[in-house]
C-alpha cells in the first residue's frame, strides 16, 4: 500500500475497484438487507413488520426444516465425496497425459458446464423416469429390475456429481500437473506401489487443488435449487427449494432470509475450516 | 582372474561370459529400447562388478538416461535382459526392484521433514520404529547432515537436498545405486566438493553405483570404469585412463577432453616410426606399432604439445614445428592457445602461463610433439 501521499489512492485499488464496486452494490448491500430482514417479524399483509425478532431462526429447528437442513448437508457431503473419488483419477490422468489428450479430455470434462442445469436435469428425468431410457434398457435386456431413484436424494446426488465434477477436476488437474513425475518415481523406487504412491505423494501435494475443488463442490451443492426442484421431488427437497418457496409462494421474506443467512454462514464456516486445515503443516 | 579381463573389455555387442558371474552385480545383455522405427537405444551390453563405480557418459540424447530408466524399471525393455544379483528383473515392477535412485532435480517430498523423507522407504517396509530412527540417523550422518533431521526440504540448500536424497537411497541399503546427473543442478564449487564426498562415501560403503552424466570431468574423476555412449550405442568401455589416453573412436576422442585430430596417410619412416602426411601437408611422426601404411586419424592431446618461445629452435628433432599463436584464452590454471602449426595445420595447445612464458597472438613459437604422444585411432 502506498502511503507516500495521503491524497493519492493506493494503486492496487484501481485494479480491484471495478469488481469491488460490483460486489458492494449487488452482493454486500443486498446481503446486508437479507441479514436485516431475517431479524424482522413476518407479516402476511406487508411481508415484514418493523419488529425485531429471532423467531425466524427458531423455525429452522422444527422437525420439518431440520430434516431439510440435514439432508442439504448430507447431499453436499456425499456429492463432494463422490466428486473427490471420481475426480482424482480423472484429474491424475489429465495431468499426466499428452497435451493433445489433455485438450480433448478437458473439453469432455467441461461439457456438463456448457449445458444449463434445467436442460441437464430434464435429461436425467428422461433417463431415470419410470419408463425412461434406463428402465427401457433393462426391460429390453429382459431384466425385471427397475431403477426407481427419480424424485429422491439419489437422483439429486447423481445429477449434482454430473454437474460439479468439472469443478473438482479442474483445480485438481492444475495441482497435480505441478507435481514432478520424478517425485512419483522417487516414491516408487523407495518401494511405494501405485496406490501407496498416490496416497503418500499425489494426495498431499495436490492438497491446494483438493481444497479448492471441495469448497466449490460443497458450496454449490448445498445451495442448489433447480436440480433438486426437478429431480428431488419431496424426498430430495433442499434448503434452496425452501428459500425459493418461501420467497415466491409464501412471500415470507423474513424466514427465507434467515434460511439464506444459515446457508451463507455454513459456506463461510466450511471455507474457513477447509482453509485452516489446508494451511496446517504446509507452512 | 579371466572373468575380470572379459568384463573390462566389454563392447557393444559382446555377451558377458559365464565365468566371472559370481562377481557381477548387474549385467545388461543386448538391451534394446525402441522409440520409433529409427530412434532406438542399444543393443547395449555391459556388466558391473560389486562395489564398482560405473559411469554412463555421453551427450544428451545418447541413451544414457534411457538405459538407467530401463534398469530402474521406468522404461520397458523391447528386448534383451537386465540381470541384478543373478536374477532377471525385467518382469519385476519398479517398486519391487529395491534399486536406489537419485535424480537430477530435487525430489525430496516437500511435505515431509528430512527425517520422514529418509524414513519413507523404511516405513513402507514396516521396519520397527526404533530401527528406523537408528538407520535414518546413521544415513544422515553419512552425508554429514545429522543435525538437519527436523528441517523441511525448503529450508535446505540445493546441495543439502541432494545429500538428503542420497541418504534416502542409501538408508535402504540397495544392491545397486543409480545416480542420474545428481550434481548437475549444483554450482561448480559445490559440485567439485560433492564429487569428492560422493566418491569417498561410495568407496567406504562399497556401493555398486551407476552414474549417468554428460560431464566428462565428473565421469573421469569418479569412475572405476566408464561407458561412453553415442546415439544409443556404446562407443567404448574402459577405465578413465583408457578412455582418455586410448579412445576407441573419433567420437570418444572428441567427446572426452580437448583433442587435435589429424587425418592423413601413413608412410613408413624407419623401423619404429611412421610418418603421417596430413591433408594440409603436415608431416607428423608417430610410433609405428602394428600399423600398416594407409589412411588414418591421429589424436594429439593439447597438453602434449610442448610450446617453447622463440623461433630459432634447432631443426634437430622430428615433430618440431614452427607455430604461430592465432588466439589465446587465459583460464587461470593454464591457457589455451589456438595455433597454426607449420603454417598449415590448426591445433589447440594448453600450457601454463608463467613469467617466462606469456606469448601473445602473432608471436612465433616452436611446437614439439613426442611421437609417443601421437595416438592413432583404431579403424
Amino acid at each position: 500500500m502506498s502511503t507516500s501521499s495521503p491524497r493519492k489512492l493506493p494503486s492496487w485499488l484501481w485494479l480491484v475497484a471495478p469488481y469491488l464496486a460490483l460486489l458492494v452494490v449487488f452482493l454486500a448491500l443486498p446481503l446486508a438487507n437479507v441479514l436485516v430482514l431475517s431479524f424482522h417479524r413476518y407479516s402476511p399483509v406487508s411481508i415484514w413488520e418493523p419488529t425485531l425478532t429471532v423467531e425466524n431462526y427458531g423455525q429452522i429447528f422444527t422437525p420439518y426444516l431440520s430434516a431439510i437442513t440435514l439432508r442439504t448437508f448430507r447431499i453436499g457431503l456425499i456429492t463432494t465425496g463422490l466428486c473427490v473419488l471420481l475426480g482424482y483419477p480423472v484429474a491424475y490422468y489429465l495431468a499426466r497425459c499428452s497435451k493433445r489428450a489433455m485438450t480433448i479430455g478437458m473439453f469432455i470434462i467441461l461439457l456438463p458446464l456448457m449445458v444449463s442445469a434445467v436442460v441437464g436435469s430434464f435429461g436425467w428425468i428422461v433417463i431415470l423416469g419410470r419408463s425412461g431410457l434406463a428402465n427401457n434398457a433393462l426391460a429390453a435386456l429382459g431384466l425385471s429390475a427397475r431403477i426407481d431413484i427419480l424424485y429422491s436424494e439419489s437422483a439429486v446426488v447423481l445429477a449434482l456429481v454430473h454437474f460439479l465434477l468439472p469443478l473438482m477436476v479442474l483445480p485438481l488437474t492444475a495441482s497435480i500437473e505441478k507435481i514432478s513425475v520424478r517425485m512419483e518415481e522417487a516414491a516408487t523406487v523407495l518401494g511405494a506401489g501405485p496406490v501407496t504412491m498416490f496416497r503418500l505423494v499425489i494426495v498431499p501435494l495436490s492438497r491446494a487443488g483438493l481444497i479448492s475443488g471441495v469448497l466449490l463442490c460443497f458450496s454449490i451443492a448445498i445451495s442448489v435449487v433447480v436440480i433438486s426442484a426437478l429431480l428431488g421431488g419431496r424426498r430430495g427437497r433442499l434448503i434452496g427449494n425452501e428459500i425459493y418457496d418461501q420467497v415466491i409462494t409464501a412471500a415470507n421474506w423474513p424466514f427465507a432470509s434467515s434460511l439464506a443467512i444459515v446457508l451463507v454462514l455454513s459456506i463461510i464456516i466450511a471455507m474457513s475450516l477447509a482453509l485452516t486445515l489446508g494451511r496446517r503443516k504446509v507452512a | 582372474m579371466t572373468g575380470k579381463r572379459a568384463l573390462t573389455g566389454g563392447n557393444s555387442d559382446g555377451v558377458v561370459p559365464d565365468d566371472g558371474q559370481r562377481d557381477v552385480a548387474l549385467a545388461v545383455n543386448r538391451l534394446v529400447r525402441r522409440y520409433s522405427s529409427d530412434v532406438a537405444v542399444g543393443p547395449l551390453s555391459f556388466s558391473i562388478r560389486h562395489g564398482e563405480f560405473f559411469s554412463l557418459l555421453g551427450p544428451s540424447g545418447c541413451g544414457k538416461s534411457t538405459t538407467l530408466r530401463c534398469i530402474a524399471g521406468f522404461e520397458s525393455v523391447d528386448s534383451g535382459e537386465i540381470v541384478l544379483g543373478g536374477r532377471n528383473i525385467e518382469q519385476v515392477p519398479p517398486h519391487k526392484r529395491g534399486i536406489g535412485l537419485v535424480f537430477q532435480s530435487y525430489t525430496l517430498f516437500p511435505h515431509l521433514s528430512v527425517f520422514d523423507n529418509v524414513a519413507f522407504g523404511l516405513k513402507l517396509q514396516k521396519v520397527p520404529r526404533a530401527d528406523i530412527a537408528v538407520r535414518v540417523a546413521k544415513a544422515l550422518e553419512l552425508v554429514a547432515l545429522g543435525e538437519f533431521v527436523a528441517r523441511m526440504p525448503s529450508q535446505l540448500s540445493g546441495g543439502q537436498q541432494q545429500r538428503v536424497a542420497l541418504a534416502r537411497s542409501l538408508v535402504m541399503e540397495p544392491p545397486l545405486l543409480l545416480l542420474d546427473e545428481p550434481m548437475s543442478s549444483l554450482d561448480l564449487k559445490l559440485r567439485t566438493q560433492m564429487r569428492e564426498e560422493l566418491r569417498a562415501l561410495q568407496r567406504r560403503l562399497n556401493m555398486t553405483t551407476i552414474f549417468v552424466t554428460h560431464d566428462q570431468t565428473e565421469a573421469l574423476a569418479l569412475s572405476d570404469r566408464i561407458a561412453v555412449l553415442s546415439q544409443g550405442k556404446i562407443e567404448q568401455i574402459g577405465t578413465p585412463e583408457e578412455i582418455y589416453l586410448r579412445p576407441a573412436s573419433r567420437f570418444v576422442a572428441q567427446f572426452i577432453g580437448n583433442s587435435n585430430l589429424v587425418s592423413g596417410q601413413a608412410e613408413r619412416a624407419g623401423d619404429t616410426l611412421i610418418e603421417i602426411v596430413s591433408e594440409s601437408g603436415l608431416r607428423l611422426a608417430a610410433k609405428a606399432g602394428t600399423l600398416r601404411p594407409g589412411p588414418l586419424t591421429a589424436l594429439i592431446r593439447p597438453e602434449r604439445i610442448r610450446l617453447t618461445a622463440g623461433e630459432a629452435a634447432p631443426e634437430c628433432r622430428r615433430n618440431s614445428f614452427p607455430a604461430e599463436i592465432r588466439s589465446r584464452t587465459y583460464l587461470g590454471e593454464d591457457a589455451h592457445f589456438q595455433l597454426l602449426v607449420d603454417g598449415r595445420e590448426p591445433m589447440l595447445a594448453t600450457r601454463k602461463m608463467t613469467d617466462d612464458f606469456a606469448p601473445s597472438p602473432g608471436q612465433p613459437l616452436m611446437a614439439y610433439v613426442d611421437p609417443a604422444d601421437v595416438y592413432i585411432l583404431p579403424a
